[in-house]
């Protein structure tokens, strides 16, 4: 097996008595791409978050060897700000060297608006690029994506997947979580959570 | 650039693309430092006092053989309200209308009780409601205590007057009432006329002891009067005491609501926008995301704190309002308004970390804003407990370092003092910040 990138030991998240991820070990290795895959609730947006230190495990700890970029599934970037602002600012933030190279560059990748306009503004489309876009700032070897393409039109989808690919072909990882079968095949492995449990199951039992 | 300073400028940026809120945040402090100017300008400005003599009292009344020129009195009174002669029923009417802020009213049969000397007369005073009333109050009994001070030598010399009957004898009147009096010199002299002897003796003796006693009644009269006498020293100090609460509630209430309303929102705002998860990644340690809406509700408060304090000097220094703006004062001012503001702005973290979401967040800060300032003015004497609850909350600190800072002749102990609670409130506000913060999630 690769090298591990990235791995979650014994992780555990709790809201009082609710159980949103049951204690779980996940380890993303160089060049693997892998599909959480589940109902909703089952647990996948929170795994993705605590992989990505965004909120903190209740129980466990996660070791990370490497810059991890991560698309949370709702948009997350200052509404009043424009694109190229929210990407300057967490570029700034990531200790990116020349944060207006940086976003410059993704604004072009993304083909996101240029002009000084509220990214609060921009479509639903354009603001899950912009929300991919921040997630690649730094060049991260780890990519963790909950359900990217929700909101994207196909050529949008493509651009994403390339990326995705790109990165993985690199030596980096990819974890993605998805109720879209068709995306399953850009995964190199898949896991399947119900209930806040990784579950023996295959993805048509899950699904029905 | 580092986090804190990255999320200021960020939070900056942001409140000024947001024109309502901008808007509101340069009005408010103006509208508040005006109507602080206007207000400290009437608490300057002379009162307006009907006078009802409903005695018609003459030009010039004579009290115990001393002359009193009415105009010459009501000229004293006038350097501390403007009296308006009116009569009764329109003096009514006007403080009913509250055209007049009181009523005082001469009597009828004022004048006689007066030069009586035997009766003490009545001043009516009527006040209205509204906040000047109790100021009135004073200044009217400063006027009667200036009067009778004036009229006691009338009254001591009247009093003497019979003594000095009784003295030397002689035609007196009282109560109308015409009359002579043989007096303790003749008696003396009729004693000694008259064959001695031992009943004679003690007479004599009683006349000689009565005599001497009655020859230090001016005296003792006038101790009589004047238990105490207050002399006015001239102070060194600043005087415009309104003035300075006025100025110095003005900037607290402005900086503690904008402040704790800043603060508090942009705290939630925080996780509205889903951002707080990218910047919990290691981008952002909480304490900086704390550190970073204490220094937007710092920076913010300081330029509110200092517009209003520019304005409100504007205004006294047009008015020509007694006492003048402190300008020389202005450098510690707007030290103080960094320090109350950013001790706010924790505060308003930490509601908005408890709160979770800006709109409850802008709510709760308004509805908990109203009761902080209003406990803060509740008087020791009247209610203890709420006293005691307002020494844990910034904003009573904050209104007594700025009096200290603008007004106090030293104002370092005072200024000192204040800026260690507020230090302290600042620094528990911070720490259950930075604690509530752990749960505030995308």
């Amino acid at each position: 097996m690769t090298d591990v990138i990235l791995r979650a030991v014994r992780v555990a998240r709790r809201y009082g008595d609710v159980v949103a991820l049951a204690t779980t070990d996940v380890e993303l290795h160089a060049g693997e791409t892998v599909a959480l895959v589940g109902p909703n609730g089952a647990g996948k947006s929170t795994l993705l978050a605590i992989l990505a230190g965004a909120i903190e495990p209740t129980e466990g700890t996660v070791e990370s060897h490497a810059r991890v970029g991560w698309v949370p599934q709702r948009p997350a970037h200052y509404s009043r700000l424009s694109a190229r602002e929210n990407l300057e600012l967490f570029a700034r933030l990531e200790g990116v060297g020349d944060p207006a190279g940086a976003a410059a560059r993704l604004l072009e990748r993304f083909a996101l608006p240029t002009a000084a306009r509220p990214s609060g503004e921009l479509s639903v489309g354009n603001r899950q690029r912009l929300n991919v876009a921040l997630a690649l700032l730094g060049d991260p070897r780890v990519l963790l994506l909950d359900e990217p393409t929700a909101a994207l039109d196909p050529g949008q989808r493509r651009r994403v997947w390339e990326a995705a690919d790109a990165l993985r072909a690199d030596g980096g990882a990819v974890c993605f979580a998805t109720q879209n079968l068709e995306e399953i095949e850009h995964a190199t492995r898949t896991i399947v959570l119900q209930d806040g449990r990784i579950a023996s199951l295959t993805v048509e039992e899950v699904f029905g | 650039m580092s986090a804190v300073l990255l999320l200021l400028r960020k939070d900056l940026r942001v409140l000024r693309r947001s024109p309502l809120l901008l808007a509101a945040l340069v009005a408010y402090p103006i509208v508040i430092a005006l109507l602080v100017g206007l207000v400290a300008g009437y608490a300057s400005a002379k009162p307006r006092v009907a006078f009802v003599d409903d005695d018609n009292l003459p030009k010039v009344i004579v009290v115990g053989g001393h002359r009193f020129h009415i105009q010459t009195v009501i000229d004293d009174v006038a350097k501390q309200v403007t009296l308006v002669r009116l009569p009764d029923a329109e003096a009514s009417r006007e403080l009913a209308d509250g055209k007049v802020v009181a009523t005082i009213t001469v009597p009828p049969g004022f004048l006689g009780d007066l030069q009586t000397t035997v009766v003490s007369p009545h001043l009516i005073l009527k006040t209205g409601s509204g906040g000047l009333a109790p100021r009135v109050t004073q200044q009217m009994q400063s006027l009667v205590y200036q009067l009778n001070q004036k009229l006691q030598s009338g009254y001591i010399a009247a009093n003497l007057a019979f003594v000095q009957l009784l003295l030397h004898g002689g035609h007196g009147r009282f109560l109308g009432k015409s009359f002579d009096v043989l007096g303790l010199d003749r008696t003396a002299k009729e004693l000694a006329a008259m064959p001695q002897s031992k009943r004679v003796a003690a007479i004599a003796n009683f006349v000689r002891q009565a005599r001497a006693g009655l020859a230090q009644t001016g005296d003792a009269l006038r101790a009589t009067a004047n238990p105490i006498a207050l002399q006015q020293a001239k102070s060194h100090g600043r005087t415009w005491l309104l003035s300075a609460q006025v100025q110095s509630y003005g900037i607290a209430v402005t900086v503690t609501f904008l402040a704790l309303l800043l603060a508090a929102g942009a705290t939630a705002a925080e996780r509205d926008e889903g951002t707080i998860g990218r910047l919990r990644r290691g981008l952002v340690s909480l304490g900086q995301l704390v550190w970073s809406k204490v220094a937007l509700a710092g920076v913010v408060g300081l330029v509110l704190g200092a517009a209003i304090a520019v304005v409100f000097g504007v205004v006294v220094d047009v008015g020509g309002i007694t006492g003048g703006e402190p300008w020389a004062r202005l450098p510690l001012l707007l030290a103080g308004v960094l320090l109350a503001a950013g001790v706010v702005g924790a505060a308003g973290a930490l509601l908005g970390a408890v709160a979770r979401e800006a709109r409850t967040a802008s709510l709760l800060a308004v509805l908990l804003v109203l009761p902080v300032v209003f406990i803060g003015l509740v008087p020791r004497a009247s209610l203890p407990f709420a006293y005691w609850i307002s020494l844990f909350l910034p904003f009573v600190h904050a209104v007594r370092l700025f009096g200290a800072a603008l007004y106090d002749t030293s104002p370092w102990h005072r200024v000192g003092i204040e800026a260690l609670w507020l230090l302290g409130i600042g620094a528990a506000s911070w720490m259950l910040a930075r604690l509530a913060a752990r749960t505030l999630t995308a």
